[in-house]
């Protein structure tokens, strides 16, 4: 275990290093875009790894939860005149209480019913945002609804690092954003060091005997399904912010499918893994800019194929060569000992 | 009074429709513990292929079905082979969850292959039939008719496939134990195979049926399997007959709720009734409880 931590502490300093180094090296507005919206896509997916990869939650709510965190923000921020950044961790607390909520009622079943369920949730959220027609308050001489409707919500606030920063405002939020990335690697890593990510990773594994310990299923799982809600939340928030926006298409199937999609070329149940995915189909995604519409066709097919190829993504391909050359290296002196303390004298 | 026939006849037609998408999912479901997220997919894909068969290359309206079900036949037996089969075979414990991402990825896939075949603008399905007939004070158009009369002549087909054939027995006996089915004799692995196909068949022509009264388009079989998750899940999941009644309920108490409460209301009042229902049995309406051993 202490090898294990050591190691998540080293890669994670590397991380950070290559993320502070970023912007001194790459002036391209467009690529410290590209890279602050794959760290919110980290951000988010290392919460669902949490959730999925480590407690066994196949949840589907996930993208529902960052977008309940992104409208919560923009609709303090506008129906109340909320500074952001008090709407932010307002809207994160927010989201566990609504996160809670959802638990609650999809928690209590387990596998296939809980993401049938929170699919299903986050579906009816959608909808009912996107055919939002009546008027709830009106801006000059356009009708607003209370949700932003099909629109969403678009200058509510801002960070402020615009008018510290001028032109430089970009590398401010992609700091914010790196920082916000760290401290949830943080909070996730401590989650599943200590007592209660015990439960939660027995409880995946083994229901039945983690049941018969004295682990409540629902209690540990409504727990983690909070948990994991704040950080999401507060990172919808922040996205929300960042690009001074927010509107119904975060919480499509294709974006909820896009992050699940980074955790399983990554690594389910792997620390890194959602960054390692990030990275990788952000890239790929680039890469696939040329073919243009493809895209999504090119995204379905690495989903399948992965999944089917290597169930425990790139970290998990890496971690199996690793160990196969280990063994390698140490099974030929023990063979060669064997060989030589069996041949008679 | 004669609101109430028009609302009856949009909710059985709709009944009609969630319990054939229901039944090829839960088919997939009870016998290969698989939720199959591209079943939507496969409809979209029967609807398709009706279109080119009988629009664009001018065959008969049955032959059309059928290539409908062809292709979802042979998508289906696709997926197996290629995705369900392999994934079973290399980590059976975490199976369950990772078909579902697994046949997601599928589903993204076909989607866009279909949107870039046919683009995304909606066609019209050119199997449907106009007029009405005239039932005393509403009228019950033809489409809706043959909607309902073809789901249940469908449903009635595989009720009899599963019951007095050689192959239907095999699929019962692999759902109901496929370790005792596979000490019998049985070709386990050929049944499931078989699964697949039956579903991919009935999610085919059901793509017909539904493209039949909308419109072609390539999301068209999202709506109805995410209705057929739900259905599944209320009458507990793998349970046919079950399925098949709550289809039916559900979709009339739907009907009922967009036409009090307007359209939008339809889904969340389903799903609030999903969420009461469960939270009192667990297992579902016709669910039995599952005695699991460690």
């Amino acid at each position: 275990m202490k090898r294990e931590d050591l190691a998540h502490l080293l890669v994670g300093l590397v991380v950070l290093a290559a993320a502070v180094a970023l912007p001194f090296y790459v002036d391209s507005r467009y690529v410290i875009g590209q890279v602050t919206l794959g760290l919110f896509y980290a951000i988010v997916a290392s919460q669902w790894n949490l959730l999925f990869g480590f407690s066994g939650v196949f949840s589907l709510a996930q993208m529902a939860l960052f977008g309940f965190g992104g409208y919560a923000t923009a609709m303090l921020c506008f129906y109340f005149g909320l500074n952001i950044w008090a709407a932010m961790p307002l809207a994160a607390v927010a989201t566990v209480l609504f996160s809670l909520v959802i638990g609650a009622a999809c928690l209590r079943l387990s596998g296939a019913y809980t993401a049938l369920l929170t699919l299903a949730v986050a579906q009816v959220m959608y909808l009912l945002i996107v055919t939002d027609t009546d008027c709830f308050v009106m801006v000059g001489t356009q009708c607003r609804q209370l949700t932003g409707g099909a629109v969403g919500f678009a200058r509510f606030g801002d960070l402020g690092t615009r008018a510290m920063f001028k032109a430089k405002f970009l590398v401010a939020n992609y700091a914010l954003v790196v920082a916000l990335f760290a401290i949830t690697m943080v909070f996730t890593w401590a989650i599943i060091r200590g007592p209660i990510g015990l439960a939660f990773r027995a409880l995946r594994d083994n229901p039945g005997c983690a049941i018969a310990r004295g682990i409540s299923r629902f209690q540990m799982q409504l727990l983690v399904f909070g948990l994991s809600a704040f950080f999401t939340g507060l990172a919808g928030g922040l996205y929300a912010a960042h690009f001074n926006a927010i509107g119904p298409g975060v919480l499509s199937f294709s974006q909820l499918f896009f992050i699940i999609a980074m955790v399983v070329v990554g690594g389910i149940g792997r620390l890194w893994g959602p960054l390692v995915g990030a990275i990788v189909l952000v890239a790929a995604d680039e890469a696939m800019r040329e073919i243009g519409e493809f895209r999504s066709l090119g995204l379905g097919i690495i989903i399948a194929a992965v999944m089917v190829l290597m169930p425990n993504g790139l970290i998990g391909l890496f971690e199996s060569i690793w160990d196969r050359l280990r063994r390698l290296r140490t099974r030929n002196p023990a063979m060669t000992a064997e060989i030589s303390g069996d041949t008679p004298a | 009074m004669e609101i109430i026939g028009p609302v009856l006849v949009s909710g059985i037609t709709t009944g009609a429709l969630y319990a054939l998408a229901t039944l090829g999912l839960s088919l997939v479901w009870g016998s290969l513990g698989m939720l199959n997220m591209a079943h939507g997919t496969l409809l979209t894909l029967g609807g398709y292929a009706a279109f080119t068969a009988a629009s664009q290359l001018g065959l008969p309206v049955p032959l059309a079905v059928l290539a409908a079900a062809a292709v979802g036949g042979v998508i289906g037996a696709l997926i197996f082979v290629l995705v369900a089969y392999p994934l079973s075979r290399r980590s059976p414990e975490t199976f369950e969850t990772t078909i579902m991402i697994a046949t997601f990825g599928v589903a993204l896939t076909l989607e866009n292959a279909v949107l870039r075949l046919y683009g995304g603008q909606p066609l019209g399905q050119p199997l449907s039939v106009g007029g009405a007939i005239n039932l005393g004070g509403f009228a019950l158009p033809w489409q809706n008719l043959i909607i309902i009369v073809s789901a249940i002549a469908l449903m009635g087909a595989t009720a009899l496939f599963l019951t007095r054939t050689k192959t239907g027995r095999a699929i019962r006996a692999t759902a109901q134990n496929p370790d005792a089915a596979k000490l019998m004799g049985v070709p386990v692995a050929r049944v499931y195979l078989q699964v697949l196909i039956l579903s991919g068949m009935l999610a085919g022509v059901c793509g017909v049926l539904v493209s039949s009264i909308t419109q072609l388009s390539p999301s068209l079989g999202a709506d109805p399997m995410l209705k057929a998750f739900i259905m599944c899940v209320v009458a507990g999941l793998g349970n046919l007959p079950g399925a098949i009644i709550t289809s039916f309920g559900l979709a009339i108490v739907e009907a009922l709720v967009q036409f009090l409460a307007g359209a939008r209301w339809g889904f969340p009042a389903l799903l609030a009734i999903v969420i009461l229902v469960l939270i009192r049995r667990p297992g579902g309406l016709f669910g039995r409880v599952e005695v699991r051993r460690l």
